[in-house]
């Protein structure tokens, strides 16, 4: 255990005599051991997000908590993940999956305590884990303790604390995000007899952050985790935190000034820290979130990649390259220090907001075949079911999410092919409990089946006696094993996590290919080739890799030397939906 | 070198000459090869020295001669990765292909860059572009009728092998489709120029010309054939139900033409064919018609019946005509991560240059399109076993690709254009039969398994008249 920074005092705020709102300080608990500082670690870093809620559960109340997931943590240093990505595990009403926080400095009763917290980060660190989780800064549930001294006393230290309105006309031109469930951003409270704001739901004011207060109080909020020893942020809905009129209120200079603020107080007192941004947006608006790229970048250290993941699946329906081709052509050079996030699946629906309309439509014509399939605007399922559960696929997805320029960021259960149940509202289908072995909830609880939070999928295919990681652990030909060797040999490259990206294009418009290169202090380069073939039926390819004649290749997960590199093209052919990994050396270096 | 010198290189050259792809006359016996012209690039005794040089070719037939040009290397010492290159010996220097050499791709191109004129020739920089680092090139394999070198992925130079008199049209609509700034070609960087000494004294001639090089392409042609296949496989899916629907390319290459169409008529004008003029088109269809149908049976069979849709065009009360490409087809695009582009702009090479350059109707390039959707749609098939015919489903499953994406090319060309191509449905149906008609002819001669293909694009031209567009 080491010493808390200075840190952040607990915090008392006087509303009325005899009236006090306390949030604590991290000086109230023990703080986790820390792992020695690495420059650059996310950017090597294979990340995994794990809902608490529905991985392990260790008191019988069918809920997964910190005990559970602490628990599991050994399968998860196996399987070889570096980062843990937490969801919002802080005391929320739970009206939008913990992303409605009440406050940020609790726990979810459910999930456990504080120190429960801490002992799991602890134990994570022994295992050189690291966790990042979410922390919503745009808004708070309605329950939370601000917003009810907010509207309840107009002229009190927490009146401005959310954006009020006596109409509701300000700022027309922002969208209105969830479209199947809000009709307008402005919703009226009788209480205070205003209107207040909100991106999200109407259960989600968002803050106010003209309001300097709460700025502070945010960042306070930051430092409180920071200082119990957490990894760094995945910071949720970051591009709306200002309103401005006139504007669409997404991306504004004044939410990007506040970043360079949280940035400076984790380079400064949390060295090693990280800020992840979520901000869906087109690639060339969230490279903004990296910040100057004079400084090497001082907003976030990493941003979620997302238009990448829906050209992939459709790079694959098309048998076409191109567009992934085109989305990684239009996305710009990003600073130094920056790393893109990038995912196939994640907690939330497959989102098609970075897609045109056309494409959007076959999306749901190609992946979405129930209307039961689709969630706002996206695709609430699993990636096994979205590719039928073709062992090929998966293996060609994964091989793809591993070497495009990026940190991989694996969904929990996608590592053994877990199935989704659309028959869950909202984005429950895809937010089951993890499959551990074919026993009774799948091992997940060993409560009564009908207190299980969400039901475990059963269907023949994807049911937890089919598929669990007991299982797929007893068998090395396993879809588990599979992603586990893909990871070591990611690790072994420094080139995947590290290095230039450059497509070879090639005369078949089926196979993608690319180099990822990368040369160490040393002067050591490091050259990966990895070849995808988008098609289902087996195709050649002819590549340009004359730049590196005369050296060899090394196919990666069996280490078998192919040809050297001559003076004509390079000729491959690949099964379908096959892929190559190869290492270029000097052909002295074999 | 001296004449006499290069003359002391002929025998070797006439062994070399048919092996080489861009060689239009393999099926023709040589009788003789002389220089006709030659042009030093570089001191003789420079290592290595080049050389332009256009020679004639006459043949043992006592057909035409064909006229060729050549950029020779020589050096004293052949280094071992030119020994594929090798033409002959002269005197006490290696003769061989120059492009093939690094060191001469990269004078080349610095001699562009740097607007330079060596005797006849000039290197020609386009203005204002920015100019491409210079470097070694590296030959491009597998091409057909011209040679090229590439320059790291940044730019590509096109020797034309063919020598032909006046400006070469794929210089001379880059160029001015450079001039509109055209996003639908790539953009032309420079060029070499030079004379071809002929009967009535020298004429311009273009060399070589340099473009940006379009890098991580793939052409329309093969991509076609992925969606079709994608759906052959399928069976019981239609074409707008499989992964590999290719509507969205189509409609998108669509746009593409109609832009080019746009900037060429912007840039090189437009006209207004009177009678006489629709009528000097419909006489050459109808001359196409006529030797066709001396070759072909079955064309001679349905002559009455095809001449009747090729007087569609006498119909129309002028047409509007303009540069076009003259020669597109699938093959002549390119998907880039940016979009489509139209490459190969010389026209259809076995024609002489007046009718290349000469004013067409864009419905010509749409018709050409359109029957390049026929042939990717029934490619596969046409390929399945020789002789057997491929079974009625999947017949028409290429017959509803083809339906699909020549309507999408069409939705896609109008949305741009303004105007739909369908709109004008008697011409752009004798375009198309003349362009199936002359398949029917080539493919009759050269490629027979592949004949069913313009066959029944005919026999449906011919037959639905009245009808609908197929699409």
């Amino acid at each position: 255990m080491n010493d808390p920074t200075p840190g952040t005092p607990t915090s008392t705020t006087v509303v009325e005599p005899g009236h006090e709102v306390v949030q604590p300080s991290a000086d109230d608990f023990r703080s986790a051991r820390q792992l020695p500082v690495e420059e650059g670690w996310y950017k090597r870093a294979v990340f995994y997000e794990v809902l608490v809620r529905a991985f392990a559960d260790s008191d019988r109340d069918g809920f997964g908590d910190l005990r559970g997931l602490t628990d599991k943590l050994d399968y998860l240093a196996w399987l070889g993940v570096d980062c843990l990505w937490l969801p919002p595990f802080y005391d929320s009403p739970l009206r939008d999956g913990g992303y409605d926080i009440r406050d940020y400095r609790k726990v979810l009763p459910e999930f456990g305590t504080v120190e429960d917290f801490v002992e799991f980060l602890d134990q994570a660190h022994a295992r050189g884990i690291r966790v990042i989780t979410d922390l919503v800064m745009n808004h708070t549930s309605d329950q939370h303790v601000w917003f009810q001294e907010s509207r309840r006393d107009p002229e009190g230290p927490f009146g401005d604390f959310y954006v009020w309105s006596d109409d509701g006309s300000e700022y027309s031109d922002a969208r209105i995000i969830f479209v199947d469930t809000e009709t307008s951003n402005w919703t009226w409270d009788s209480v205070r007899g205003q209107f207040f704001w909100h991106r999200f739901f109407s259960h989600q004011p968002d803050l106010n952050f003209d309001n300097p207060a709460v700025c502070e109080a945010m960042i306070d909020a930051l430092r409180f985790w920071l200082d119990l020893g957490i990894d760094g942020f995945r910071l949720d809905a970051v591009p709306y935190l200002f309103e401005r009129e006139g504007t669409n209120g997404e991306n504004l200079p004044e939410t990007h000034q506040f970043l360079k603020r949280c940035r400076k107080v984790v380079d400064d007192e949390y060295p090693g820290r990280i800020l992840l941004a979520e901000a869906n947006q087109w690639p060339a608006d969230v490279v903004e979130y990296y910040g100057d790229p004079e400084t090497g970048g001082d907003e976030c250290h990493m941003a979620f990649h997302f238009p990448l993941m829906p050209r992939i699946f459709m790079a694959v329906r098309r048998e076409s390259r191109f567009p992934i081709s085109e989305i990684l052509a239009q996305t710009p050079e990003i600073p130094r220090n920056a790393q893109w996030g990038i995912f196939l699946r994640n907690h939330d629906e497959l989102t098609l907001e970075m897609v045109t309309d056309d494409e959007r439509d076959y999306m749901y014509a190609e992946y979405a075949k129930d209307p039961r399939m689709k969630a706002n605007i996206g695709i609430r399922r699993r990636l096994a079911p979205l590719l039928d559960n073709d062992r090929n696929q998966l293996e060609l997805f994964t091989a793809l999410l591993l070497s495009l320029p990026g940190s991989p960021v694996i969904y929990y259960g996608d590592e053994i092919g877990m199935g989704d149940n659309i028959w869950l509202g909202d984005r429950d289908g895809v937010r089951s409990p993890m499959q551990w072995t074919p026993d009774r909830n799948a091992g997940f609880s060993s409560c009564d089946p009908g207190r299980l939070n969400l039901p475990i999928v059963m269907d023949p295919v994807y049911g937890y006696q089919a598929v669990n990681v007991e299982a797929q652990s007893n068998s090395s030909a396993s879809l588990l094993h599979w992603n586990r060797r893909m990871m070591e040999i990611r690790r072994q490259h420094p080139a995947f996590g590290l290095g230039d990206f450059h497509e070879l294009g090639g005369s078949n418009s089926s196979v993608l290919s690319y180099i990822r290169q990368t040369v160490d202090a040393e002067g050591h380069r490091d050259v990966v080739l990895c070849v995808n073939n988008m098609s289902r039926f087996p195709q050649p390819v002819e590549l340009d890799l004359i730049a590196w004649k005369d050296w060899t290749l090394t196919e990666l997960t069996g280490g078998v030397p192919f040809p050297a590199i001559g003076e004509l093209s390079y000729l491959l052919t690949l099964p379908g939906h096959g892929f190559y990994w190869f290492s270029i050396q000097p052909a002295q270096e074999r | 070198m001296t004449a006499p010198v290069l003359d002391a290189l002929l025998p070797d050259l006439t062994a070399w000459l048919p092996a080489q792809r861009w060689f239009a006359a393999k099926d023709r016996t040589i009788a003789a090869v002389r220089f006709v012209g030659h042009q030093e690039v570089t001191p003789a005794d420079a290592i290595p020295a080049v050389e332009h040089a256009v020679i004639a070719v006459s043949f043992t037939d006592g057909g035409s001669e064909e006229t060729f040009q050549l950029l020779l290397g020589t050096r004293p010492r052949i280094p071992g990765d030119l020994e594929h290159a090798v033409i002959g010996q002269v005197g006490d220097r290696t003769v061989y292909d120059g492009l093939a050499d690094g060191e001469i791709s990269r004078l080349l191109l610095s001699m562009i860059v740097s607007d330079t004129a060596v005797g006849s020739l000039r290197f020609v920089p386009e203005p204002g572009i920015e100019a491409p680092v210079v470097g070694p090139g590296r030959p491009l394999l597998g091409e057909q009728s011209n040679s090229s070198v590439i320059y790291g992925e940044r730019a590509i130079m096109k020797l034309f092998r063919r020598a032909t008199p006046g400006l070469n049209p794929d210089l001379e609509l880059h160029r001015a489709l450079g001039r509109e700034r055209s996003q639908e070609v790539a953009p032309l960087l420079g060029a070499i120029e030079g004379v071809l000494p002929g009967d009535d004294g020298a004429l311009p001639m273009t060399v070589a010309m340099l473009q940006s090089y379009a890098a991580n392409s793939a052409d329309g042609w093969s991509m076609a054939l992925t969606s079709v296949r994608d759906l052959l496989a399928e069976g019981d899916l239609r074409p707008d139900e499989v992964g590999g629907d290719f509507a969205g390319e189509a409609s998108r290459l669509g746009k593409t033409v109609a832009s080019v169409h746009i900037e060429l008529a912007r840039g090189l004008g437009t006209d207004r064919l009177g009678p006489d003029g629709v009528a000097a088109v419909a006489d050459w269809m109808r001359d196409r018609l006529d030797r066709a149908a001396e070759a072909v049976e079955v064309v001679a069979a349905q002559r009455t019946e095809i001449a009747r849709v090729l007087d569609g065009v006498r119909e129309v009360e002028g047409l509007f005509v303009q540069r076009v490409h003259g020669d597109l087809h699938l093959g002549q695009t390119l998907r880039t991560p940016r979009g489509w582009l139209a490459i190969d702009f010389e026209g259809e090479p076995s024609r002489p240059l007046h009718d290349r350059i000469r004013p067409d109707s864009p419905l010509r390039d749409v018709a050409a399109m359109l029957r390049s959707f026929d042939y990717a749609a029934f490619h596969q098939l046409a390929e399945w076993e020789t002789g057997a015919e491929a079974p009625a489903y999947l017949q028409r499953r290429a017959q509803e690709w083809a339906d699909r994406n020549r309507s999408a090319f069409c939705d896609g060309y109008a949305e741009i254009a303004g105007s739909d191509p369908r709109d004008q449905l008697a011409v752009l149906r004798a375009y198309e039969l003349d362009k199936a008609v002359y398949e029917v002819l080539y493919e009759t001669r050269n490629r027979p398994n592949w004949l069913a293909i313009p066959l029944r694009s005919m026999a449906r031209l011919v037959g639905d008249t009245a009808g609908s567009e197929g699409s």
